[in-house]
């Protein structure tokens, strides 16, 4: 403890403060945040070099949030899953204990993320070098069955959305054998969409598509009045479901130790498990308190927990963690199994500053969720050209590519149009993200079936066998819940809670 | 209307003067000005990402300006590749690059890029193939794992980089005369090593600074060359196996020769930074110092190298 001294601290709450902004963006992620700042951190001690990185990371996988929450947008990838009842929050008017929620569940998060960091990082990475590319590919079918409880008014339409995200994430230059595919002779198309670029167009765009559409029926997104001790009693809210909470962190830190599958995952798969598992599970992407705790705990837990395999194999869990890395490297550092012996205070004086780092999130988050909120009392005639503008840069910042812009808007118009057709962005954003986790594994796991069979490499192994079975699971209940709402429907008792559209802006 | 002539001299002063700054400033802005991107094709924490990471501080000293890493990877280095070949050649965007990757995935393929007309750099450094086993494996040494590669021939799987890891290990394994079933991994080392280390394949075959790089959870058989690996002791070496992996870094084709030369003078700069050359040596790097002619020169001899 000795190590976290005061000017580590500053350095950190420096770090925090950056990560709130970086977040806050869409089109600015924590890699791009931590990597624009690497430069400055030379000037410090390592401890506060790496704290000030640590800070900005966990932040901006908390104010992420904020965007997803009052605009529907996600600031990050990681929030996605935030939106899908944060932003139906703000239209019942409890915008703001949806931003204190999401603050306080990556608080929580954090805390749980850096303490399996702490404690228990060998023992866990063992558990996650068990994942090959079977098990990959598995973990991302198993992700895909949240379409489920996204598919709004139809699961055809559901599976129809994550097939094109699906299919969109195979445009360019394929994986392992370098083959171009769906680039109709468009040069730029080789090197793939940007997944950041594609998730601000379908959430974004449409989103500002329809303020314009309802310029004559609305004024503002939703009314707000803030309301006094609202951090207390959302904090209660929040703890009074302690199952969920602690599922959503083993799931959150689990999946980030997991090289490659990052925070953006973890949301997803513990949001699925938050209606999989939840009562009541209809409130559910109507504006459920737990279904923004279950993605924005989950999106913290992963931060710290990506920084297990760094420390312990000298692989980085995510590309902050990457980034890190990068830092190390450069003052002599070699991340890996040898850093626990020769640095061991520091790989431990960083876990502490990451736990530190969700306490400042928390406290600085608090403060500034009152002056957040008031985004949604801004008159959408500005509002919407304002989130255009942010869209337009974030697409571009990206990799300075103008192309992305078109592609962002072009996907923006196409979601909008057939949003009225009954199909949600979730689904395809969905695929998007899960696109460039299953592709390359199952197209590693067909090569590795060629020494032995197909049989023995996908449907042998524990993990394997876990991951097929939940998937089979969540698939029939599905189908069962959705088949029990018709017929209660149809006898006019139930509340067809599947049949009715997604709330939010129309 | 004293006051009005006065404020419109002033406004027409203060025009005259922006003018005046602006054709000052484009005739002395002297490259670079702005923040200068640096393409990485592969994975966070592969070799590519480490040289880059390596060379920033000392490239943005040298440059005066920003250098701005984005990772770009994919298709074994060619979606990068790619990237830089449509970006513009005015000396902002340089990429990182890696001999013979940036020759083999562009054979026969439409990747859009020509390996023989990007306007290089340098190299920067060097490291000699290897093929490795995660630790605790069941091949402690190569003659073991040949032996049973010959026992079970297609048995035994490798994973390396893309199509360039298939071409380079191909070579290995017809010299060892084994038949193995070789797994391409897209993103680079960064997304090789994991596999390795959980034994989800029986070996990887890469560059050997990877392999002292994570020399705790590997365990080397054998390096390419005459003769073994000062990092690696104890390892042999294999003469008739030819393989290197350089790393470097190139700019767009056409980019000027004045900004080429410039850039080329700053990374003499960066590499012969200290702390550079301290973790160039403890990985078992090779550096390199080259003229743009002479990296030019490197890639058109990799070219003819894996012609056929």
């Amino acid at each position: 403890m000795q190590t976290l001294t005061l000017s580590v601290m500053f350095w950190l709450t420096v770090g925090v403060l950056i990560g709130m902004v970086v977040g806050t963006l869409p089109g600015l992620t924590a890699t791009m945040g931590t990597a624009l700042l690497v430069p400055f951190t030379f000037a410090l001690p390592t401890e506060a070099g790496i704290a000030m990185l640590g800070g900005l990371y966990v932040c901006a996988m908390f104010s992420d949030a904020i965007p997803a929450v009052l605009v529907n947008t996600p600031g990050t990838p990681a929030a996605m899953a935030t939106a899908f009842d944060g932003h139906p929050m703000v239209h019942k008017g409890r915008g703001q204990e949806a931003i204190i929620g999401a603050c306080f569940s990556s608080a929580i998060g954090t805390l749980f993320g850096a303490a399996a960091y702490l404690l228990l990082a060998w023992p866990l990475i063992n558990i996650a070098l068990k994942f090959g590319p079977p098990e990959f590919f598995w973990l991302g079918i198993f992700a895909l069955t949240i379409i489920g409880s996204l598919a709004g008014d139809s699961i055809l339409k559901g599976l129809a959305g994550g097939a094109i995200g699906l299919l969109i994430s195979s445009i360019g230059i394929s994986h392992g054998n370098e083959i171009a595919r769906f680039t109709f002779g468009v040069p730029e198309l080789r090197g793939g969409l940007s997944l950041v670029a594609g998730l601000i167009g379908i959430f974004a765009i449409p989103q500002v598509l329809s303020m314009i559409a309802d310029l004559r029926r609305k004024e503002f997104i939703a009314e707000y009045k803030p309301v006094g001790g609202q951090t207390m009693k959302t904090i209660g809210k929040v703890l009074a479901h302690p199952v969920h909470v602690v599922r959503s962190a083993v799931i959150g830190a689990f999946i980030g130790i997991l090289p490659g599958a990052g925070s953006p995952i973890a949301a997803l798969v513990s949001y699925n498990e938050a209606v999989r598992w939840g009562k009541n599970k209809e409130n559910f992407g109507k504006g459920d308190l737990r279904g923004v705790t279950a993605s924005e705990i989950a999106n913290n837990a992963a931060a710290p927990a990506a920084m297990i395999p760094l420390v312990t194999l000298g692989v980085p869990g995510s590309s902050p963690a990457a980034v890190i890395a990068g830092a190390l490297m450069l003052r002599g550092l070699n991340p890996g199994p040898e850093l626990f012996q020769s640095d061991g205070s520091l790989v431990f004086s960083f876990g502490w500053s990451l736990l530190f780092a969700g306490i400042v999130t928390f406290i600085l988050g608090t403060l500034f969720a009152p002056l957040l909120v008031r985004i949604i009392r801004i008159p959408l005639r500005l509002l919407a050209p304002l989130i255009m503008l942010l869209a337009i840069i974030g697409a571009y910042a990206i990799r300075n590519n103008i192309f992305d812009v078109y592609i962002m808007l072009a996907l923006g118009v196409f979601v909008f149009l057939i949003r009225r057709l009954g199909f949600h962005p979730g689904p395809i954003g969905l695929g998007l993200i899960l696109g460039p986790i299953i592709e390359p594994s199952l197209v590693q796991a067909m090569y590795i079936s060629d020494a032995t069979s197909v049989w023995n490499v996908f449907f042998t192994g524990t993990i394997n066998i876990i991951l097929i079975t939940l998937s089979v699971l969540s698939i029939v209940l599905v189908v069962w819940s959705r088949h029990r709402d018709r017929m209660l429907e149809r006898r006019g008792m139930g509340p067809g809670v599947h049949l009715k559209k997604p709330d939010g802006p129309e | 209307m004293m006051k009005s002539a006065t404020l419109g001299r002033l406004v027409l002063g203060a025009f005259a003067g922006t003018i005046f700054t602006f054709a000052a400033g484009s005739a002395m802005a002297e490259y670079p000005d702005k923040p200068i991107t640096f393409i990485v094709p592969y994975s966070p924490g592969g070799g590519s990402d480490q040289q880059a990471r390596r060379l920033q501080p000392g490239l943005e000293e040298a440059l005066g300006v920003e250098v701005r890493i984005v990772y770009k990877t994919g298709g074994g280095g060619a979606v990068g590749f790619n990237e830089l070949w449509r970006s513009k050649a005015d000396g902002y965007t340089i990429s990182n690059v890696v001999v013979p990757n940036v020759v083999i995935s562009a054979k026969g393929k439409d990747v859009g890029f020509k390996p023989g007309e990007f306007a290089y750099i340098g190299m920067t450094v060097r490291s000699v193939g290897a093929l490795m086993v995660p630790k605790g494996s069941k091949y402690g040494s190569l003659s073991e794992f040949v032996a049973a590669a010959k026992a079970n021939p297609g048995k035994l799987t490798v994973a390396g980089v893309g199509s360039t890891g298939e071409r380079n290990f191909g070579e290995l394994a017809k010299i060892l005369g084994i038949e193995t079933t070789y797994v391409p991994v897209s993103g680079g080392v960064g997304k090789m090593m994991p596999m390795l280390q959980g034994k989800h394949v029986d070996a990887g075959m890469t560059a050997s600074n990877h392999a002292v790089k994570h020399k705790a959870t590997v365990d080397t058989l054998v390096v390419a060359g005459p003769k073994p690996t000062a990092a690696l002791p104890g390892v042999p070496s294999e003469p008739r196996w030819t393989y290197t992996t350089t790393w470097g870094i190139m700019a767009p084709p056409g980019t000027p020769a004045d900004r080429v030369a410039k850039l080329n003078e700053a990374l003499y700069k960066a590499t012969a930074k200290p702390n550079v050359v301290k973790i160039v040596n403890s990985l078992g790097l090779t550096q390199m110092r080259q003229t743009p002619a002479e990296a030019k020169a490197y890639v058109d001899a990799a070219i003819k190298k894996f012609a056929n």
